[in-house]
Formats: structure tokens, C-alpha cells, sequence
């Protein structure tokens, strides 16, 4: 009885009305001489009591009905196939600039579009997924909870359009990403999809919460680094040692960081278009894994049940009222 | 005959009517009327002045931030269905987009949950300069079609040299839209945070900027202590003022309203804001399917009960 609600639970006062058919028979009153000389007929009996219960019952259905009465929405639990996936996007100023380091012109479009169209096609293939959306510059956005909301995701995804803001602070957003997972019930796969053209050295302060963090969490970890032309790439080792440290080389040092978590974890360098569609057609289908999830039934209104109800009595009185003799 | 009689009878009349009546609620179920929706995009200073507890909730003092987030999700629910909600962020000289606008009803919870996740920390950049980050909004959202609802308390920092204040005159009612005006009109002490989020006192006098040090002083020279034309355009004196204190800088915020024709509100709670939205037309009127089978069970229910009387 918990899912039954209404809409304007003060129209229920009319089911007080439901006394009425108890007081009076609803039939025009005929004189005779002696009523003790009515010889007590059974069938008499139960026929005045089923005018009244009809009576009542239709006074019940009618008020019912204009309370609004509907069942709320319910939640099915089904098994399908899918997982938790957290987007972290990167807003950082490179993002609007294309492949090619240059700003687009037309014909090439910024590394930001590519991602967002991608991503577009992505969330509406996935079907049972809870997507949620994180973005990072200087500063960690939150920006949309883990949801099945798919209209909600994509409008986030959409909002990617407007200019990028500032400089790359990886490590926050990972932090503010993973923690997405905390009270939600493990279940599927869980996933952080990193989208970024480039990385940013992590403090050792942050790494150490981190990396705990992700682990607790169970996260997979798929990183699409969206390369620039001529900059260094996530598997290159300098040729002089003396640069190889997390300054002079984040994105290497961002990639072995993931790979030192022992979680799983896959990275995909993509210089073009294509290659960003390659890798998320390849997370689409490596991510199937059995997911409970629940399915919505929007509400279910039950005014109109009330209704017909109320006309199938109501026809029934009135066939009723039309047998009656007077007089 | 005697059944003929049955007709002399007002209750049969009664119930046939209450038929029809029952009859005409399935066959004219519902009806078109124009109702309000809204499509509103909010855009929320988060710069720090707005960490200024000024504002009281449950007899307990909270942040202007913090009441932005309470009256908005407090709107959410006051909302028509079918109107949308997007949300941005404004701070240092422009805004971003959270998300576009998402229809309030099938997306309550997660609208929700994006406002209680509003903080200073997403700050990208320091400084609050509002005229251009209004400007730069405007700009931005010419073309999208929903209405701006930008929030702030109006505290430029560093303040603006009136000599190169913003020029709204290209956007000017290009945008339909309300500036809410954010915080108590007494000068309130702004918490410090230290990097680790931590409360850390207040900004003092030294810790702010007073005045813009840009470009050239809005001043004749003659009028400036020390002044030398390449070495101190501002003159010699350290400049001193109440930039650690913060007010809501109405007569500003008018100001900025009249100039790119927005509607002024200043923000008390949630149901005024539903009636500044409405008085500055900020609804759209749509044809919305109207359930009216009350009229006929209405109807129907008294011509029963016209019966048993």
C-alpha cells in the first residue's frame, strides 16, 4: 500500500460521502397500511443491502478518482549487462585545439568536439548504464552524480561545448572522479574514463590517497589520452635521462603511476579521430559485464480504473432503478 | 402501468445523468492550455566572497553560497514540469556550463545533487571580476535559447577602474534574463581557507587588493599623491579601503542590470525568486495537456448524491 499516492489527497474528504447510501435507500418511499404485516422476505434483504454497497461503491470510485490516485514509481531489479562508468573530462584550454595543435579551422575539429561526439554515441549505445560526469582543470567540477538518466548525462557531455577554462590538475579530478564510487553498490564493473590531451604531475601526497582510493574502490581504469602532434606521448622514454622525471614527462609518469596500482587499467594514445573511436568501441565491448540494475516504471495513474469502475455501478444502478415499481 | 412511473422520479434522472456525465469524462478526457515552462540556465558566483555567512537558515548563520544552494534546490521542486534547469559556474572574468538544461522532473535527483555539489573549491582562478564575467556569459549565451539567471553578491576584487568598465551595449536585451543580487547589505568579515580546505580565519585589510593598479588611474594626475607617469601611475600612497569586507553592492548590481536589460532581484529565499522569475517573464507559455476529467466526476458524484438526500 506504500506505492499508492494521490494527487490532490484532500478530494479523499468525498469518501465520506459514503455514509449517504446508508442512511437513505435512494428510493422514493411508498406508504403501506401496517409494516409489521410485511412478511420478512430474505431475498429483499440482500437486495437493499447490494443497492447500498453499489451505492457506496460508486461514491468510493468517484472520490478516488478525483483524489488522483496513482501508483508510484517502481523500481525493478533486473539483470542486464553494463557498468558504472564516470567520465573525467578534461576542460583544460589544449582541449578546444585540434590534433594538429592548432585552433580549428572548419575542416578539422578541436580535440573537445571529437570527444564529444564520441562520447554522444557512447552513452546512448550503452543502454543499462549508470554514467556519471566529472570534468577537471585547475580545479575539479563536479558536474553530474552517477544516474540512468541518459537525457541528464548527455546534456553535461553537451555543456563540454563552451570554452575550455584553464591548466591541467589531473590529480584532483581523479580523486573527485573515484570517490563517485563510495556508497554505491558494487555490482558490474566500475570504471573511471579518463579523456585528457595531456597529464600533470601528482604530489606525492595526493598519489598515496589515491592510489588507495582506487584500489578500495575497485576502479578500472581506462585512460584515452588524446595526443597533439609533436608532444610527448604516454609509452615514450626520453632519450636523456635526465629528463625522465614527472616534470618533464607527465604523461609517462601518469601512465606508469596506473599501471603501478595493480588494478586494471588500459591506456589508448589516440592521434586522430579515428583512434578515439577505435578505443571507446573497444571499452564498449570489453565492458559487459552481468550488472544488477534497476529498471523505472513510471507512475501508473489509476483514476482512470476508479472511473470506469464508477460508470459499470452506476450503469448497474441505474438498470436497477429502472426494474423498480411504484404505486 | 407501473413501471411508466419510474420516469416521475427524479433520482432515475438523477443516476442517468450521472451517467452522461461519466460518459462525456471518457470521451473528453483532457484538454490543451497554455501553461508556464521555464528553460533557465543558473550561473553561481562561486568566488570566495560568497563564503561570507550572512545569511540565516534554522536560526544558524550560512554562506550566501550555501543559501544559493538551498533556495535553488528549494526552486527545483516549485517548478513546472517539462521546464529545464542547466547549471554554470562563474569566477575569475567568465562562466562555464555545468550541464545544459535537463527537464526538472525526470531529472530532479541528479539537478539536485549537481547544486549540492556546488563549491568555492571549483574555482578555476582567482579574482571576481563581475562585470566581465557578466559580459562574457551574456555573449556565450546569446544564442542558446534559455534564459540566464546569473547569481552573485556584486564584489569586484580587485574593484574596477571606472575607466574601463565593461561595455554591455553589444548584448544589451540580446538575452532574457534575472541578476540576483546574493548577501546582507552590512560589511561582513570573508573566511580564509587554507590549501587544505580549512577554515583559517578571516581576510584582513592586507590580504586583499583595494584598488586595480591597471592601465591609468581614472584620476587627473594632478589629483594624485606622488604620481609619476611610468613609475607610480597610481600615486605613492598604499591604497587603503574595505575590499575585505563584503556587502551585497546593490546600487552596482542595478546598475549592471540596466545596462544589459536583465531584471534586478535580490535574493530572500526560494518562493520570492519564483515570483521575480514570474514578474520578469521569464516563463514560456506552452500548450500543455490538462487533465480535466474532474469536472465531469465532480459532476457526476453530486448528481449521486443528489440521489440518496
Amino acid at each position: 500500500m506504500n506505492d499508492i499516492a494521490f494527487e490532490t489527497p484532500w478530494a479523499l474528504a468525498g469518501l465520506l460521502l459514503m455514509v449517504l447510501p446508508l442512511l437513505k435507500t435512494g428510493a422514493a418511499p411508498s406508504a403501506y397500511s401496517w409494516l409489521a404485516i410485511v412478511p420478512a422476505d430474505g431475498l429483499s434483504v440482500l437486495l437493499a443491502l447490494f443497492l447500498r454497497i453499489t451505492g457506496m461503491s460508486v461514491v468510493a470510485a468517484l472520490s478516488l478518482g478525483l483524489s488522483g490516485v496513482y501508483l508510484k514509481e517502481q523500481k525493478v531489479e533486473r539483470i542486464g549487462r553494463g557498468a558504472h562508468i564516470v567520465l573525467l573530462l578534461d576542460r583544460s584550454r589544449s582541449m578546444d585545439d585540434t590534433f594538429a595543435g592548432r585552433a580549428p579551422d572548419g575542416s578539422n575539429e578541436s580535440k573537445s568536439a571529437t570527444a564529444r561526439r564520441l562520447l554522444t554515441e557512447f552513452v546512448e549505445k550503452r543502454k543499462h548504464d549508470r554514467i556519471g560526469v566529472t570534468a577537471f582543470s585547475t580545479s575539479p567540477l563536479f558536474v553530474m552524480p552517477l544516474t540512468e538518466n541518459k537525457q541528464a548525462v548527455q546534456a553535461a557531455i553537451a555543456a563540454t561545448s563552451s570554452p575550455a577554462l584553464a591548466y591541467t590538475n589531473i590529480s584532483k579530478g581523479l580523486s573527485l572522479a573515484a570517490s563517485f564510487f563510495e556508497q554505491q553498490p558494487l555490482t558490474g564493473s566500475r570504471i573511471l574514463l579518463l579523456i585528457s590531451d595531456g597529464a600533470a604531475a601528482i604530489d606525492p601526497d595526493s598519489e598515496q590517497a589515491l592510489r588507495q582510493l582506487i584500489k578500495q574502490q575497485q576502479i578500472r581504469l581506462y585512460w584515452v589520452f588524446l595526443r597533439t602532434e609533436n608532444s610527448p606521448g604516454i609509452f615514450d622514454v626520453p632519450e636523456d635521462s635526465r629528463n625522465d622525471n614527472s616534470d618533464a614527462m607527465p604523461e609517462r609518469y601518469l601512465h606508469l603511476f596506473f599501471k603501478s596500482l595493480n588494478v586494471p587499467y588500459q591506456a589508448y594514445e589516440a592521434e586522430n579521430p579515428d583512434a578515439v573511436q577505435k578505443a571507446i568501441a573497444d571499452i564498449d565491448t570489453l565492458e559487459n559485464r552481468p550488472l544488477h540494475y534497476f529498471e523505472r516504471i513510471a507512475k501508473q495513474d489509476l483514476s482512470g480504473l476508479c472511473y470506469r469502475w464508477a460508470v459499470i455501478l452506476l450503469l448497474l444502478l441505474l438498470a436497477l432503478k429502472s426494474c423498480e415499481v411504484r404505486r | 402501468m407501473y413501471s411508466r412511473q419510474i420516469f416521475k422520479d427524479y433520482r432515475f434522472w438523477c443516476l442517468a445523468a450521472a451517467v452522461i456525465a461519466l460518459a462525456l469524462l471518457f470521451i473528453h478526457p483532457s484538454e490543451q492550455r497554455k501553461n508556464p515552462v521555464y528553460d533557465l540556465t543558473f550561473v553561481i558566483d562561486i568566488t570566495r566572497s560568497m563564503n561570507v555567512e550572512d545569511y540565516q537558515a534554522n536560526d544558524q548563520a550560512v554562506s550566501r553560497l550555501e543559501f544559493v544552494k538551498q533556495s535553488l534546490r528549494e526552486l527545483l521542486l516549485k517548478l513546472p514540469c517539462e521546464s529545464k534547469v542547466g547549471l554554470g559556474v562563474f569566477t575569475e572574468r567568465r562562466s562555464t556550463v555545468l550541464f545544459k538544461p535537463v527537464e526538472v522532473c525526470s531529472g530532479f535527483a541528479e539537478i539536485d545533487a549537481a547544486i549540492a555539489a556546488l563549491d568555492w573549491r571549483m574555482a578555476w582562478a582567482a579574482d571576481s571580476r563581475i562585470a566581465k564575467g557578466l559580459l562574457n556569459t551574456l555573449e556565450m549565451r546569446r544564442d542558446c535559447g534559455s534564459r540566464l539567471v546569473f547569481m552573485t553578491d556584486g564584489q569586484e576584487a580587485p574593484p574596477v577602474n571606472p575607466r574601463y568598465r565593461s561595455d554591455f551595449s553589444g548584448v544589451k536585451d540580446s538575452l532574457k534574463g534575472l541578476l540576483v543580487g546574493v548577501g546582507g547589505m552590512e560589511p561582513a568579515p570573508i573566511p580564509k581557507y587554507n590549501s587544505r580546505g580549512e577554515r583559517e580565519g578571516f581576510y584582513k585589510a592586507d590580504d586583499v587588493p583595494h584598488r586595480s593598479t591597471f592601465g591609468l588611474s581614472n584620476l587627473n594626475p594632478e589629483e594624485i599623491e606622488g604620481y609619476n607617469a611610468r613609475n607610480a601611475p597610481f600615486g605613492s600612497e598604499a591604497a587603503a579601503g574595505n575590499e575585505h569586507l563584503s556587502y551585497l553592492h546593490e546600487a552596482y548590481l542595478q546598475q549592471l542590470s540596466a545596462e544589459s536589460g536583465l531584471h534586478y532581484h535580490r535574493l530572500t529565499g526560494s518562493q520570492p525568486l519564483v515570483e521575480a522569475l514570474q514578474a520578469a517573464d521569464m516563463a514560456e507559455q506552452r500548450q500543455v495537456e490538462t487533465d480535466v476529467r474532474w469536472r465531469a466526476a465532480l459532476a457526476a458524484l453530486v448528481l449521486l448524491v443528489a440521489v440518496f438526500v
